[in-house]
């Protein structure tokens, strides 16, 4: 039988509609979705091929349980008893790791078994490891940590700024939707970043800086709109705070000490700063609109130890130009993963509860009165955190459900060293990855085609995720496994089993709004009715935000943070690593490549780490563009094939975090952190890269730890 | 404005009311997601007594349309057997895209599906690893060039050429894979010949699954 379902799509933030068609209960065929309001028809290479995961014979299709040291096939009952068991045991001394590409449905109730059941806070996500800093610094300059505008204002922005991201990589259909803006009304682009990607060749202005400069390249750019008169003042006055003090260290330094500092050229940092504080009119812009600019960035900001002074400079930025809160401007961070801000939504933050509210008590006490148990007030330890105090013995044992820490996390041997320590783990996933293969008890989840739930994409739209084929193997959904679970520990910490007896993510979902104020007015039957909902969407008639801060910011006045750049980097090219390591994406794979491993095509595509080197050190180094070479830094090595192009700068190398033909980057960066937001230094470490010796074979993996400095 | 002597409304193009009644009419090298070329001819119709092609005429101003007056059935079954003259066979297609509706057209019209390939154009480009462009069954329509300038602002695909020697091609003479296409797969959902399709996935997962003929998801 032919069946088309309509869902989201399960891979980037973005959140395309996308239509399943399947036959005898396998997908054929992945159709776009021209009614979506937040892709309008589009898809990218993973969207349209990349869906056969969900069907892979690696599925893990039964519960496993470690017995004799081995992972073996068991009932979920023995599974789940088992589990219960034991985390009883390790109440105070237990994290959990939360998957940003699960439902909002499945995070909401691990997040409530987390604090009602484990008694903790101790709960997190991979926010933590792509935009908690810029969470952090929305948060205090504005009160809110989420995307301002919409889609759309790409499209009638008449400035586009896009910072440290390859959207053409890693949010293909928000690359489309710019290009839209540029070649069909003209839109001024300006991209900054240390690669030539490949939306540089529509911008009007490319800037390259080196690699940690960002706070004095936007430092620079503020000052030069202060030098040109072109900042915002109606806006200062009126909407925000700390501009004096702010500007006093701005200019500190001049444009061109700024420039020479972050090694741009100083006209063109002066000309990317007026194209964003007065763009001129966009082509078919109403004449009674001022022309506004967005701001759009991605890891290449958030991802350094001083990532949050990164983000408050972009933030400072906007508020001089006054480049918020109208239609065609705003502030993005842009998502990585499908429901990273859901999974945040839901509060599986450990500094927040759902929809990011405070542990104050009149908030705490509402949801004590909803659940009818106590919850923890004392914010919880962060991801990577957790990860590192498996050291101190303040973690013991480990809950994570769709994530792989032992491919996303930095410095994969030590982050391997630390995991094997731990007294009990339980991984939940797709797949018995590289994290799953160290755990005591492994749980088989559903995709997202095999169950109904909700996605929030980047512009805060939520959307509806259905089921188009059955469960695979014994899979199910998260929120049924964890539900299951809890309620055989629930009646031993004294909680109602009526807690967890959800009927259907509908019921989750309900929950969930009416204890989150930004979502209180959707429900399912309006997501149905009506599509997708942005929020904020008080009540069940409010039509859902195109934008925020049309009026105010949350926390009253937006407030200037003045911030002075630091040292590059936490660890900088040397006489024994010369090079600087950048990591990101690229298009054809997804993340580690948990999921896009197992897509034959996308293989085919792309079956070897890439390493990109610039001519003039490739030629330095003996190597020529297709050969195997080997990159070693303090912590790891690797083997990939080199990519010799000039659009990474001399002395810089890029590597995405894919891991092909075991070869993954994370063994060579760097755990050192960014302090208020707690993100890894993914961006910058030292490395050599050296053509590969016929006796190198099969170099990959971490240094054993004893002889890790050398 | 009136469709076949039903009320429809005036927003939009001939093509746009014709569709929200319900009526079918080919319209080759319209995606409903893409903005009209005008380049097929199949969705002729009598617009006031003029024979137009209801995609980029607008409604406005038109007071009555038929889309099936015995001139314009005729008139469209010629554009049609003009068309099955530049393709060859109907391609195997496995998988099942929206699109293909050029079958359902020759028999709405009571045609004969061609039988034997032309070969005025006899390429075939599989480099990419996701789907394959099989020139024989191309009329050169267009759709794949719209949707890959004019949705996803790529520009991957172009016609080259003029006349008879005219091809659909991504950069001059190159392949997919040499080309900057990204696999977005954009140009393929809009094909309405399965001249782009997507290839059989090779994944384990999808191994045996049955090939079938023709008519994407029509086809039951």
């Amino acid at each position: 039988m032919e069946r088309k379902t309509v869902s989201t799509c399960p891979f980037c933030g973005v959140g395309c509609g996308i239509v399943l068609h399947t036959r005898d209960d396998r997908i054929t065929w992945v159709d776009d979705d021209p009614g979506n309001p937040s892709s309008r028809g589009m898809l990218c290479v993973k969207g349209r091929f990349g869906i056969p995961f969900v069907q892979h014979p690696d599925r893990l299709t039964t519960p496993l349980v470690r017995r004799d040291g081995e992972l073996q096939p068991a009932s979920w009952d023995d599974a789940l008893d088992i589990v219960a068991e034991r985390l009883l045991e390790y109440r105070g001394a237990f994290g959990s790791f939360a998957s940003a590409k699960a439902t909002n449905e499945d995070a909401f109730v691990q997040q409530k078994f987390v604090r009602l059941v484990m008694g903790t806070n101790n709960i997190d996500h991979c926010t933590r490891l792509c935009h908690s800093p810029s969470v952090e610094a929305m948060l205090v300059q504005l009160g809110s940590g989420a995307t301002s505008n919409s889609y759309i204002d790409y499209e009638e922005a008449s400035c586009l700024v896009v910072v440290g991201c390859d959207p053409d990589s890693n949010h293909p259909v928000i690359a489309s939707r710019m290009r839209k803006a540029v070649d069909d009304y003209g839109t001024k682009l300006v991209v900054v970043n240390p690669k030539r990607i490949d939306l540089a060749e529509r911008a009007d202005v490319f800037l390259q800086p080196a690699p940690g400069t960002d706070v004095a390249l936007f430092n620079g750019m503020a000052r030069a709109i202060l030098d040109d008169g072109l900042e915002d003042r109606e806006f200062i006055a009126a909407r925000t705070e700390g501009f004096e003090a702010w500007r006093a260290v701005v200019i500190e330094r001049t444009v061109e000490e700024y420039a020479q500092a972050c090694g741009v050229d100083p006209h063109a940092l002066r000309l990317a700063a007026r194209l964003y504080a007065r763009p001129p009119a966009r082509r078919g812009l109403p004449a009674d609109e001022r022309p506004g600019s967005c701001l759009a960035w991605g890891m290449g900001i958030t991802q350094h130890t001083h990532g949050t002074d990164n983000a408050h400079a972009l933030i400072n930025l906007a508020l001089l130009a006054g480049q918020l809160g109208r239609p065609g401007c705003g502030i993005s961070p842009l998502r990585g993963q499908n429901n990273v801000q859901g999974c945040g939504d839901a509060g599986c933050i450990p500094d927040s509860l759902p929809g990011y509210q405070p542990y104050r008590d009149d908030v705490a006490a509402r949801f004590e009165e909803a659940w009818n148990a106590g919850i923890p007030r004392e914010p919880g330890i962060k991801a990577t955190d957790m990860v590192e105090r498996i050291a101190t013995g303040e973690i013991r044992a480990m809950y994570i459900v769709g994530e792989n820490p032992l491919l996303s996390e930095p410095n994969l041997a030590h982050a391997g060293d630390l995991f094997r320590r731990l007294e009990f783990l339980v991984v939940q996933d797709l797949f018995l990855h590289e994290t799953a293969e160290l755990a005591d008890v492994v749980l088989p989840a559903c995709s997202f085609a095999e169950k109904d739930g909700t996605f929030t994409n980047s512009e805060r739209r939520v959307q509806r995720v259905r089921q188009a084929v059955p469960r695979v193997g014994q899979s199910r959904p998260d929120w049924e496994i964890i539900c299951d679970l809890a309620r055989r520990m629930a009646p031993r910490v004294g909680v109602d089993l009526g807690q967890f007896a959800y009927r259907s993510p509908a019921e989750i979902f309900a929950e969930m709004a009416r204890l989150t104020p930004q979502l209180r007015g959707i429900s399912y039957e309006q997501l149905d009715r009506e599509g997708g909902i942005q929020w904020p969407c008080p009540s069940a008639d409010h039509p859902g935000t195109r934008f925020l801060y049309a009026e105010s910011f949350p926390r009253g006045r937006g407030r200037f943070v003045p911030v002075r750049q630091a040292t590059p980097a936490a660890e900088l090219p040397d006489a024994d690593y010369p090079l600087i390591l950048n990591t990101g994406r690229v298009l054809y794979h997804w993340h580690g490549g948990t999921l896009t491993r197992r897509v034959q095509a996308l293989m085919d595509q792309v079956s070897e780490v890439p390493v990109t080197i610039h001519p003039g050190d490739a030629e330095r180094l003996g190597i020529a563009d297709g050969d195997e070479v080997v990159v070693r830094s303090r912590r790891g090595r690797l083997t990939g094939r080199a990519v010799v192009t000039d659009a990474v700068r001399t002395g810089s190398v890029f590597v995405p975090f894919v891991k092909l033909r075991e070869s993954a980057a994370n063994f060579l960066t760097n755990n050192a952190y960014d302090e208020p937001s707690r993100i890894p230094e993914y961006k910058v470490c030292a490395v050599r890269v050296e053509k590969k010796r016929p006796w190198d074979a099969a170099l990959t993996g971490g240094w054993p730890t004893a002889s890790r400095d050398k | 404005m009136k469709v076949d002597g039903r009320t429809a409304p005036e927003t939009g193009s001939i093509l746009d009311a014709v569709l929200a009644l319900g009526i079918h009419l080919p319209h080759l090298c319209k995606d409903d997601n893409l903005p009209p070329i005008g380049a097929c001819r199949t969705c002729l119709v009598e617009a006031d007594g003029r024979v137009v092609a209801a995609c980029h005429t607008p409604a406005a101003g038109v007071s009555e349309v038929l889309t099936a007056s015995e001139r314009v059935a005729r008139l469209r079954r010629e554009v049609l057997r003009l068309t099955s003259r530049m393709h060859g066979r109907e391609p195997d297609v496995a998988g099942g895209p929206r699109s293909g509706e050029i079958w359902a057209a020759y028999e709405e019209h009571g045609l004969e599906r061609p039988a034997f390939p032309r070969r005025i154009r006899d390429g075939t480009d599989a480099t990419s690893p996701f789907f394959e462009f099989e020139e024989q069954a191309c009329i050169l329509c267009g759709r794949c060039v719209t949707a890959c300038q004019q949705l996803q602002h790529i520009g991957a695909i172009g016609i080259a050429g003029t006349a008879t020697s005219a091809r659909v091609t991504p950069g001059a003479g190159a392949t997919f894979a040499s080309s900057i296409c990204t696999a977005c797969g954009s140009c393929v959902a809009a094909c309405p010949t399965h001249a782009l399709r997507p290839k059989p996935m090779s994944d384990p997962a999808q191994a045996g699954r049955s090939r079938r003929r023709g008519n994407g998801t029509e086809d039951r």
